[in-house]
Formats: C-alpha cells, structure tokens, sequence
C-alpha cells in the first residue's frame, strides 16, 4: 500500500517563497478598498457638489489614509512582481537578441513613475 | 475514440486579469498618491479638488475620456484582475471546489464595472 | 583526526510493517565532500540495510536521487551536509504518493510528461531521408527548456500539482513548450489540446518555485507562462475558425 499525504490547508505557510506568493495574491484586497473609494468618488459626482465634498470628507479621515497607504505599499509590491516576471513571460527578442530583464523592468518601473508624475501634473497641478 | 478534451475559458479571464495587472501596477500607484495620500496630507491644494474642477477634468475636456480612463483603468479592469487572484487564492485555500465562486467573483467585478461606466455615462449626458 | 558527525534524520516508511511514515535519526560522519547520497549509501552499507531510496549516476543527470531536503525539493547527490551544519531532514518528494521509505510514485508524472507528446512530430515538410538542418538562431529559442532530466523536483514544488494532480505541471507543459517552439517539429496542434485544458497551463498560478528548485535552470515557470500566451492566441484563433 502507497501512503499519500494531503496537502494541508496552510501549505502557504511552510515556506518563505509560499508566503510571498500569497502575500502578492493578498494585494488586491487593499486594491479593492481603494476600487471601492473611486466608485464613491463616481456616485458623488453623479449627485452634485454637497456629496462630492462628504466624499472628500472621507477621504481625508486618518483610518481612509491608512488603508489607502497600505493599498500604494501593495501596488508597489504587485509592481515589483509583475515588472519582474513580464520579461519571462513575453521575452523580447530583436534581432536575434533576448533584451536583457533588467532593461524591461527598469522600463515599466519608468512608466509608472511617469504616470505617477502625468497624473500629479493633472490632477493636483503639481510640479 | 478518444473523446475531445474541454478548452478552458481561462484565456478571457486571464487576458482581463493580465490587463488590469498592468493598470495596478502604472495607474494605480499614482493615483493613490495623489487622491488619497497627498491630498489628505494637505499636500494638493484643496481648490483643485473642487467639484466644478473635478467634473470638467473628467467629463467636460476630450468628450469625456478621462472619466472613461479612470473607469476603465483604475476600476474595471483591477476588478477583474482582483476578481482572478481571489477566485485563484479561494482554490489555494481548498476554499473553491465548484463553479460558485468563480461565477461570485467575475459576476461581482462585471455588476461594480457596468455601475462605473453607469455612473460615467449618466454624468456625460 | 574523528570524523565530524551529523545528525541526519531520514522519513522511513515500510508499508509491511507500519500503516504511517515515522522518522529515524542517524549520525553520519561527513566531511566537505559529503554529499546527501554519500550520507544515504553510508546509512545503507554501515547502519541500516532496510532504507530504500533511487539513486544512479551520482552527478545530476539521471535524475532520479530527487528528495526533500529540510522540506526544499533537491537532488541528494548536488546538495552536500556541510551546508547543512545544524542537520538535516530527508524526506520523499512532496505530493506523490510514498511506495517505501524514499522512493514515491512517478507514474502520475509519466502520464502527464507522455500526454504532452515530448518529441519531435513530422509534418508534410519534414524530411524524411535527409537531416533536419537547425539554425543557431532557431536552437536558442528553446535551448533553455530542454535542459529538463525528468527528476520531479518541480511537481513537489508545485502547491497546484499538490493541490490537483490532474494538473500537467511544470516539466510536462515546459516539454510542450520546448517541442512547440522546435523549428523541425510540427506538432503543435497535437499538443496545444493538451495545454488548453483547464488542467493544461491554465491550472499554472505562477507561484514560480518550480524554477527555483529545478536542478538545471530550465526554469519551467517561465515555460508554462509562455504556454499560457500560446494557448490564449490559440483560444482567439479558434473562433474565427468554423
């Protein structure tokens, strides 16, 4: 007779490398706090000025900030992952050359810099 | 005769969950920064955050593309990318074994999305 | 001058005698040199004569000494005690099923490698008493994943082999991929059925640990992931198609 382990429930929690790779999976749930704030940003733009400045409001509460930090800690990490697993995916030959990963991920990181900095030109006429 | 194997519909979720990968990681960063960072901290002057600014920005200039860009990008689309990890991250925790919570998570990114391009819709005309 | 001792615990499992695994410490002389294999032949010659394991070429070819180490998928002959100074844990590969002591399983694993047809498949323009001529060029888009030996390290790195062991895994779908991309073969639509299956490539969530255990830098994540935009274009294609 073979005997066949389960696979625990916690298997995650065996490993380091398990460990990040749910912790990479877990950023979207800070994600979709702030999904949820630019859906009320929507509806209050929808209902005029007195519910877009309660909307405003909430934006400004300590609590709001702190999930919404920790929602740009977790796009930043899912940025890391992403931008560093994009070149093995989609490798980029040009003229019989592999681009080097280094140069693909230096690239996306420059293009959320730049949208970063578009999107602070625009909305907070920054800079 | 072997009988034909079943195609799986992964590729339109994941094509969505690769797109809305790429907003989370260029668009959404910024975006944080500015709506709900800097201007909490004081940091972006109050007046550009005023109704009147904000509703021409996003539906008064370019036919409204920007309020479309915003929908699109930073809510539709990370959605869906969140509705894939979770409905993956359920299966990692022997949470999912039928097709109920595959049909919750993209049901629930596609009900929140059509509302977002509503409520666009409804502030253009 | 004695020889340094460690103390090396090994998962025993002898289906005559106990329903369930249990664990045996044993203490190894070693020195820099020491291999896990080393360790398991002494264990066999010197102190037990009932541990079971496979073993062959002693030099990360054949494949078949794959066991977890301090639970990390590795060959016992690449990994060495002296990297090991507080002991170390042997165990069978994860997520197959344990026949003795360390030998597990592999059928599910062959299965899956021979649904993927890993070789070359003739077309109308093969010829076929001619040599298949290859450009430089043409070799280095799949050089990388033919690397695979077949050990399994990846399947027991895989949670979604564990998790399913319906899932094709790591080195069946990185062969597809290798023999896809193989300007001389043409069977690709043999295979991409295969890989469009929801236990194809599709049952892949890039945990990427495959690729860090894999003895000889295949890297199979990246394989399954190039897979993944081969299925998908195939799943565009097949709707144009009546």
């Amino acid at each position: 007779m073979s005997y066949k382990p389960e696979l625990s429930r916690n298997w995650w929690l065996k490993h380091h490398y398990y460990s990040r790779y749910m912790l990479r999976e877990a950023t979207v749930l800070p994600l979709l706090f702030f999904c949820g704030c630019l859906l009320g940003a929507l509806f209050s733009l929808t209902q005029g000025e007195a519910c877009w400045q309660q909307w405003l409001m909430f934006m400004r509460h300590p609590l709001v900030v702190a999930l919404n930090l920790l929602a740009l800690i977790a796009s930043l990490y899912h940025a890391k992952t992403f931008f560093e697993l994009f070149p093995r995916v989609m490798p980029i030959r040009i003229a019989g050359k592999t681009l080097p990963a280094s140069l693909m991920i230096a690239a996306q990181w420059a293009g959320t810099v730049f949208t970063a900095l578009l999107l602070l030109v625009i909305i907070g006429g920054m800079i | 005769m072997n009988t034909p194997l079943k195609r799986s519909d992964e590729p339109v979720w994941w094509a969505l969950f690769s797109a809305g990968g790429v907003c989370f990681a260029v668009v959404i960063p910024g975006l944080i920064l500015s709506l709900a960072i800097l201007y909490p901290l004081g940091l972006i002057d109050a007046g550009m955050l005023s109704y009147q600014r904000v509703h021409q920005l996003m539906f008064g200039n370019l036919w409204g593309l920007g309020g479309i860009a915003i929908a699109g990008a930073a809510i539709c689309l990370p959605l869906f990318h969140a509705a894939h990890r979770i409905h993956h991250g359920l299966h990692d925790l022997k949470l999912a074994h039928s097709m109920v919570p595959k049909i919750v998570c993209y049901g629930l990114a596609a009900v929140f999305s059509l509302l977002a391009l509503y409520w666009v819709a409804i502030s253009l005309f | 001058m004695p020889a340094r001792l460690l103390d090396v615990s090994v998962q025993r499992y002898r289906p005559e005698l106990h329903s369930e695994p249990y664990v045996i410490s044993y203490q190894v002389p070693y020195d820099d040199s020491t291999s896990v294999l080393d360790a398991l032949n002494y264990i066999k010659e010197q102190l037990d004569g009932s541990l079971s394991y496979r073993w062959s070429c002693r030099m990360a070819i054949c494949g078949s000494c794959g066991v977890m180490i301090n639970g990390i998928p590795k060959l016992g002959c690449k990994t060495f005690l002296r990297d090991y100074p507080k002991g170390l844990l042997i165990e069978p590969l994860a997520h197959f099923a344990i026949e003795k002591d360390l030998i597990v399983d592999m059928s599910v694993f062959l299965q899956h490698l021979n649904a993927v047809k890993p070789y070359l498949i003739a077309g109308k323009d093969t010829p076929g008493d001619k040599p298949m001529k290859q450009t430089p060029a043409q070799m280095v888009k799949y050089q990388q994943f033919a690397g695979c030996i077949n050990c399994g390290l990846c399947y027991s790195a895989c949670p979604q082999f564990g998790l399913n062991p319906e899932f094709l895994g790591p080195a069946a779908l990185t062969l597809a991929q290798r023999y896809n991309m193989d300007s001389r073969d043409a069977g690709t639509a043999q295979r991409m059925p295969q890989l469009n299956r929801p236990e194809g490539v599709w049952g892949c969530t890039f945990v990427g640990f495959c690729s860090t255990v894999c003895p000889k830098g295949v890297d199979p994540a990246a394989a399954v992931n190039q897979g993944k935009v081969a299925s998908a274009t195939d799943f565009v294609i097949s709707m144009f198609r009546p």
